[in-house]
This record gives structure tokens, sequence and C-alpha cells, in this order.
């Protein structure tokens, strides 16, 4: 019985509480002590996820989110990455750029989804746009202070081993543009399926957004808890990926 | 090198005033004084990162020909030990293999054979001042620049270090002029020790010329009958600078 108290199955643990209290709701809802209209059987969220992939058509919602979070992701990154460098090292420029971007950083971002709808329409570009600004501006922080904090000491020692600004540049600031993005690309990833579902809810015809918005209007609480658990399937697998190109390009760490 | 009246202050503090030294060609230079005295200040100027008030420096040598050691190791942490040493031989040119064989063979002669492939966190802090090391020699300098590089090493590393410094320098009869505030690290490593005065409007008031032979030893240098009463000597008057100064501000405070 110790035995099983070592930390080494700390997963098998989780995994067997974890099965105890899906085992326990199950059992609570077929005895009827829980509304399914508000709390569906897991069995019944198994299923609803299942069908969805059955009959095929959660493909074309998926394709639709993917391609707004991964294109409000992509603009975002390089958006994010050049007004940072800029800002950091043209004052005339970060005088303009900063304050915009505290504003759209003090602020909800999300907020602009209604407008973004209005300008882009129901279509994907609402859908980027909001992915887009939720993105550019975690972005533009970390490379602005990426730039302004570099470590003066390598720039000096750059100097006088007699590079020029081609050399700080390849030798010193894009490796700490790209340590720092690479730090954030996590939350950025984030940020980018946010702003595709959220714009989703607020007006389309697609997206697994679209799906959650369309569960709650008919009351199916079921498919909205599968749908929550796809988009968390989803997010962990781009999670670990950016993990992966995280650990790849940061191996000097 | 000639260090001719620098004068320098930040923001309206006067660090240096006046100060004058002279390196001959070969020489091992040392220049100590107390903390804060602005020590590494006048070091800044002779490498040109910072612009004196008043007076100049004149390394008598092209830029090309200087290197300069700092304080901390300030290695690429991105790039191998083999790509940091090989950087100032490609900013003159060099080709990137050429540059890089280069490298080797300089980390080799610092006794860094096998490491060169390891990133600089994957070092210890000996091993990467030997990186630092090896990235300025591979330069072939006729004058070196240090500011207290040393003071970060444990007293065996640092002992190590220092004596395969002194070898190396006195093989290739590169210029030094070192910062320190470790006296006898100054005198069993120079030809001539400069002391700087206690700051404000430091300036250079002693110069010890260290009459042990070369090429030296430096556990052996201690044990020349020189060597302790310069240490004795250097001692009273940085005590006394130290001193003099405490005393004048609490006249001036008195007053």
């Amino acid at each position: 019985m110790s035995a099983l108290l070592h930390p080494r199955y700390a997963l098998l643990r989780q995994l067997a509480t974890l099965a105890a209290v899906l085992a326990f709701w199950e059992y609570a809802g077929t005895q009827g002590w829980l509304n399914p209209l508000y709390m569906p059987r897991p069995s019944a969220i198994w299923l609803a996820l299942r069908d969805l992939f059955l009959d095929g058509r959660i493909w074309p919602h998926m394709q639709a989110t993917f391609t707004a979070a991964l294109g409000g992701l992509v603009l975002g990154v390089l958006a994010g990455v050049v007004l940072g460098i800029v800002a950091a090292l043209v004052r005339l420029l970060s005088e303009l750029i900063e304050p915009v971007m505290l504003v759209l950083n003090a602020i909800p971002r999300v907020i602009l989804a209604p407008l973004f709808i209005i300008w882009f329409g129901i279509g994907l570009g609402s859908k980027i746009a909001l992915s887009f600004v939720l993105v550019a501006v975690v972005i533009f922080f970390n490379v602005f202070g990426a730039v302004k904090n570099v470590d003066r000491r390598l720039v000096e020692r750059i100097v006088t081993l007699g590079g020029g600004r081609w050399a700080l540049l390849r030798q010193v600031y894009l490796p700490s543009i790209t340590a720092s993005v690479l730090h954030n690309l996590k939350v950025a990833v984030g940020f980018a399926f946010t702003g595709a579902v959220v714009g989703e809810f607020v007006g389309a015809s697609r997206g697994l957004g679209y799906l959650i918005s369309f569960a709650q209007s008919t009351y199916n609480a079921a498919l909205m808890i599968a749908l929550v658990l796809l988009i968390l399937a989803v997010v962990l697998v781009i999670f670990s990926l950016a993990n992966q190109a995280e650990k790849r390009l940061m191996r000097w760490h | 090198m000639r260090v001719s009246n620098v004068s320098l202050s930040y923001g309206g503090e006067p660090v240096l005033e006046g100060a004058s030294l002279r390196v001959g060609s070969g020489q091992f230079v040392s220049l100590v004084g107390p903390s804060g005295s602005g020590k590494s200040s006048l070091l800044r100027v002779a490498m040109g990162l910072q612009k004196p008030f008043a007076g100049s420096v004149d390394l008598e040598r092209g830029k090309s020909d200087v290197g300069i050691l700092f304080q901390d190791d300030a290695l690429l942490p991105w790039r191998t030990a083999r790509q940091n040493v090989s950087l100032g031989l490609r900013f003159r040119g060099m080709p990137k293999q050429e540059a890089l064989r280069k490298a080797d063979e300089w980390l080799a002669r610092l006794g860094l054979e096998g490491l060169e492939d390891r990133y600089p966190r994957r070092l210890s802090g000996g091993q990467r001042k030997r990186v630092a090391l090896a990235q300025v020699l591979a330069l072939e300098p006729k004058l070196i620049l240090m500011d207290e590089p040393f003071a970060s090493l444990d007293a065996i590393v640092r002992t190590k270090i220092i004596q395969d410094v002194v070898h190396l320098v006195e093989q290739q009869k590169i210029t030094v002029l070192l910062v320190t505030h470790d006296l006898e690290e100054a005198i069993s490593l120079s030809d001539v020790v400069y002391l700087l005065s206690q700051g404000p409007r430091a300036k250079i008031t002693q110069e010890y010329p260290i009459p042990i032979p070369r090429p030296r030893d430096l556990v052996r240098a201690r044990l020349h009958p020189a060597y302790a009463p310069l240490l004795d000597k250097l001692w009273s008057d940085l005590s006394h600078e130290v001193e003099g100064n405490v005393n004048g501000h609490s006249a001036k405070a008195a007053a």
C-alpha cells in the first residue's frame, strides 16, 4: 500500500481520482440526483463528442477556428516583433506606438470583437483581426522589453571585438528577441485561440466558438462541455508543439 | 600606451582629475586603488567606451591590436565556446571554417579541448573565463586591457588561470594594463604598479617599479626579497589614501 504513495505513482493516483470522480458523477446522473439539463452525465458528453466526429461535421468548424487562430498568431507575432523592435530603437516612433499599445493592453481587447464584425464581416477576417490584436500586443511588449533590456555587457563585448551594427543585430539582438518570443509563444497561442473562439461566438457561421454559441441557444450542455474539452485538447497539443520548438531553439539555455 | 591628464565626471560628480600613466611596450602594468576610486572608469576611457571630460588616451596602436578582458565573462549564451572564440576573427573577415579551426586551437591552448561545443551555461566559471581569454588572445593583440578579470574566481582556479595568462603574455610579448584591487596579484604580475588616489578627483599618486625578474612564476615571485617590502609599502600607501580621505571628509563635515 505504502509503495503506491511513492512520488513515482503520482500520475496513477491522479488518474485513479479522476476515474472515481467520473464514476460517481455518472452514478449520480443515473440515480437522478443531477438535472441532465444542467449537468449531463460523462457518458452523454462522450456521446456528444463522438457524434461530432462520427458524422464529420466537426471538421469544417475545426478548420475555421484553426485558420483564424493560426492566421492571427502568425500575423500578430510578426507585427509584435516588428513594432517592438522599431519602438525600442526609434524614439520618435516609440512616442506614437507605445501609448497605443498601453491602451490596447489596458482594455480587455475582446470588447473589440463586435467592432471587428462590423468592419470585417462575420467571416474569417474578423476572427483573424481579434486574434491578431490579442497576440500582437503581448508580443510587442515582450520584444520591446527584450530590445530595451538587452545585456549591455554583450553589446560592449561585440563592439570591443570589432563587431559593427550588423554583428550586434545578428549576434545579440536577434537571439534575445527570439528567446523572448519563444518564451511567450504559449501565452500567444492561448491568446490566438481565445481571439478566434470569442470572435466566433460573437458572430459567425462556422467554428468551434460558433458551435458553443449554438449549443447554448439550444440548451445543449452535453455538447457545450464536449466542445470545451475539445478546445482544451487542441490547445494542449499546440502547447506541446510550442514547447518542443522552444526546447529545440533554446538548447543553449 | 600613454594616458595623459584624463578627467572624467559622472553626472556632475568629478571622478577622475588629471590621471596620467605610461605603459611601456611589452610591459605588464597594474593599476590599483581604493574601491570606487575610478580605476575601472579610467580603463573604460582607455577602451573607448567612455569619453573623457578632458585629457586623452593614446594606445599607440591600431584598434585591432587591442584586446579587452572584462570582469564578467560576457560570452554570448546562445553561442558555443567555439563560436564565441571565433567571433572576433569573423568580424575581421576571416572565413568561417578557418576562424572555427583557429578557435579550436586557442581553446586547446587554454586547456579546453573537448569543450568546444559546450554552451557557456554548461561551463564552470573558470572554464568560461578561459573561453573569454581565448576569445581575446585569438585576435593576437599587442595590448590587452584587463578590468579585474580574475576577481570572481575561487583561489585555486584563479592562481592557475593567472599563471597561464602570465605565461602566454610573456611568450607573445603582449603589453598589459590590469586594473585590480588585489595588491599581491598586482605585485607578483607586474613590471610597474600605479596607485590611484581615493576619489572623487582621483589621480595617479605613486609609481612602483617591480624588480622581480621574468619569466615569472606566480608562487616564486612572492618569495623574491623585493616582494614583502613592496607589499608593505603599497599597503601603507593605500591605507593612507583611504584614511586620509575619511579624515578629509570628517574635517569638512566639522567645518
